[in-house]
């Protein structure tokens, strides 16, 4: 059954002053040139679900994210977050997320973890037992209980992502809000926390996730729907699928294989629903291939390779496709 | 909803932001002790500034300038009170800004502010450690120079809270308008070394203000360190609140005056910089 709506936002606009200071200010009389960094954007988050923005550096992702969580106001638009109106009762809205930002500087360094998450715990309503039992808990479903105790300086980028994403899980709110909560994290960890969003937090606890990453891959493997920005407009958004489909019916893999053979790249480009096939990496052993999307033709590919005794070695799906909605033009600034 | 669901739901958000205040507090002391050689330096320093006074006023001679009432008082009693006293001063003025720019350099700011608490608890609390501290340091000031020879035989308690209480009212709202101003500049202003240059020049801490010029006295009148001091030294003299009315109550006013307008003057520089996108710069 489709979930009705917990994140509405209409028309966001959202701009940042281009320039800063006093003298600045003084000099363009108070009104300080303006950058664009969300564009008219609407967009619907539907309960229970994993949402992905994804886009690359610069794309309005993490002003999203802070204008979802009131640390940013909107110039234009209105954000209402689980029947609230974000604007008008930032608290109350507060009170229903978590936030795990990307930010590296957002712990006390002197502090250890728990200490931390002490602090961050009370101010977000839990108190005694209950507070303690939620860290022990949030801890382990992020694998730091063993460092709970040393002092957040000590502590490796992975770990302080994890602590991050501790923190926002802490008051076990309904919504969270995940900036990008990968990012510098080893990939058994990365695969958890994939596995942690997906699995734990929707599936399971019935949340709602909205995730931000620059990684295609990523927001393929685990959203539900996407929306993708680029340079501060939304220029698409549906589940994976539907993307795929809007990308012309294209899928590309990499196949590496272990024996390298130009020969063997020629035979599969002649096969029927291959559009493309390249050769990759100093000796062939890896090989790019575009296919028509929903056929068997990944099937015959790989059952060509393997047919005079070539062992795959792997299959990555890549979604380089999906580049060109990246690089929608740039919004102007007003004047 | 009923009186008594309305009353219970008030109590628990009571007893909701009592303890989020705790948590400040906590937070700030134990920062302030994972730093241990500036935090003892602290206590150290408290020593040292007794004993320069002690033997600088061996130079002066009691005077009843220096006295409540027309009492003759040493000088040593006279400015070994007085700075005690301006260390609370400082600290209104000094918490608020600081707590605020560390957590701007800290990256912190946004993770406190993401936090379903509201700004001026956020605000008002980071100041108590400091307070706190200060009470304790301040006391052990005194204790020290009574070891040297200060008389606090005759001080009446109750007044001399009276005038603590006045003094954090009317000078923390100077804080947090700095705390609004780093918000703002994402700089320490000028705030303190103006406030402690004033106090130190027309504030009567190191000499009577009744030796200043006829004009600079009434400039002397309006601040509110003037009255601060004025009140404690006549609590130190045994005087109760009601001789001290005049003072007490234009500290009031300052106090009723600033308040609400440093916290609304912050609120709007915190709006200003979640317009602006820069709540996490510093």
């Amino acid at each position: 059954m489709t979930q009705p709506a917990i994140i509405t936002c209409d028309r966001v606009t959202k701009s940042f002053p281009s320039e800063y200071g006093f003298v600045k200010w003084l000099r363009h009389r108070g009104r300080l040139p303006r950058r664009v960094a969300l564009e008219d954007v609407s967009l619907q988050i539907r309960a229970r679900s994993l949402f992905g923005l994804l886009g690359p550096n610069g794309a309005g992702k993490t002003t999203m994210l802070k204008l979802l969580a009131t640390l940013s106001l909107p110039d234009r638009g209105g954000i209402v977050v689980d029947g609230v109106d974000a604007s008008g009762s930032p608290d109350a809205v507060k009170a229903r997320i978590g936030l795990c930002t990307s930010e590296e500087r957002s712990f006390y360094y002197r502090l250890t973890g728990r200490e931390n998450l002490e602090f961050f715990g009370a101010l977000a309503g839990l108190r005694g037992t209950q507070r303690a039992a939620r860290i022990a808990h949030v801890a382990e479903l992020v694998d730091l209980t063993g460092s709970l105790d040393r002092r957040f300086a000590g502590y490796s980028s992975g770990m302080r992502v994890r602590l991050a994403l501790a923190r926002a899980l802490l008051a076990d709110p309904d919504i969270l809000l995940l900036d990008e909560p990968t990012r510098g994290v080893d990939p058994i960890h990365a695969d958890a926390v994939r596995r942690l969003m997906r699995e734990e937090l929707v599936q399971r606890r019935g949340k709602t996730v909205v995730l931000t990453t620059n990684l295609l891959e990523e927001a393929w493997a685990v959203c539900d729907e996407v929306a993708i920005l680029s340079e501060g407009r939304l220029v698409a958004q549906g589940s994976p699928p539907d993307l795929n489909r809007r990308i012309g019916g294209r899928v590309r893999y990499a196949i590496t294989f272990d024996r390298p053979s130009e020969q063997l790249v020629q035979q599969v480009r002649r096969l029927e629903g291959v559009l493309q096939a390249h050769a990759l990496g100093p000796s062939a052993e890896t090989m790019t291939v575009e296919l028509m999307a929903g056929g068997r033709t990944l099937t015959h590919v790989l059952a060509m390779v393997t047919q005079n005794g070539t062992t795959v070695l792997g299959v990555r799906p890549l979604d380089d496709g999906l580049l060109d909605l990246f690089r929608a033009p740039r919004p102007e600034a007003p004047q | 909803m009923s009186a008594t669901t309305q009353a219970l739901a008030r109590s628990a958000r009571w007893s909701g932001d009592l303890a989020k205040v705790a948590a400040i507090f906590m937070r700030d002391a134990r920062l302030a002790i994972s730093y241990p050689m500036s935090f003892w330096l602290g206590w150290i320093s408290i020593a040292g500034q007794v004993l320069a006074f002690y033997f600088m006023s061996k130079l002066v001679g009691p005077s009843k300038a220096f006295g409540f009432g027309g009492h003759e008082t040493s000088y040593f009693d006279y400015v070994v009170v007085n700075l005690a006293f301006v260390e609370f001063q400082t600290v209104a003025i000094q918490s608020f800004q600081r707590a605020i720019r560390s957590d701007q350099m800290l990256g912190t700011l946004e993770a406190v502010l993401a936090t379903p608490t509201g700004l001026p608890l956020i605000v008002l609390s980071s100041g108590l450690w400091a307070f706190a501290l200060t009470v304790v340091q301040v006391a052990v000031y005194l204790g020290v120079a009574s070891l040297l020879g200060l008389n606090l035989t005759h001080t009446n308690l109750s007044t001399a809270l009276a005038f603590l209480l006045l003094t954090v009212a009317c000078m923390s709202p100077v804080g947090v308008l700095s705390a609004a101003s780093i918000m703002t500049f994402k700089q320490l202003g000028p705030t303190n070394w103006v406030a402690n240059g004033l106090a130190m020049l027309l504030g009567g801490v190191l000499f009577p203000v009744s030796k200043l010029p006829v004009a600079l006295q009434y400039v002397s009148w309006i601040l509110p360190i003037t009255h601060a001091l004025n009140g404690i030294r006549g609590a130190v003299h045994g005087a109760t609140l009601a001789q001290l009315a005049p003072d007490a109550m234009w500290m009031a006013a300052c106090a009723v005056l600033l308040l609400p307008v440093s916290l609304v003057a912050f609120a709007r520089a915190v709006r200003r910089a979640k317009k602006d996108g820069t709540l996490g710069h510093y």
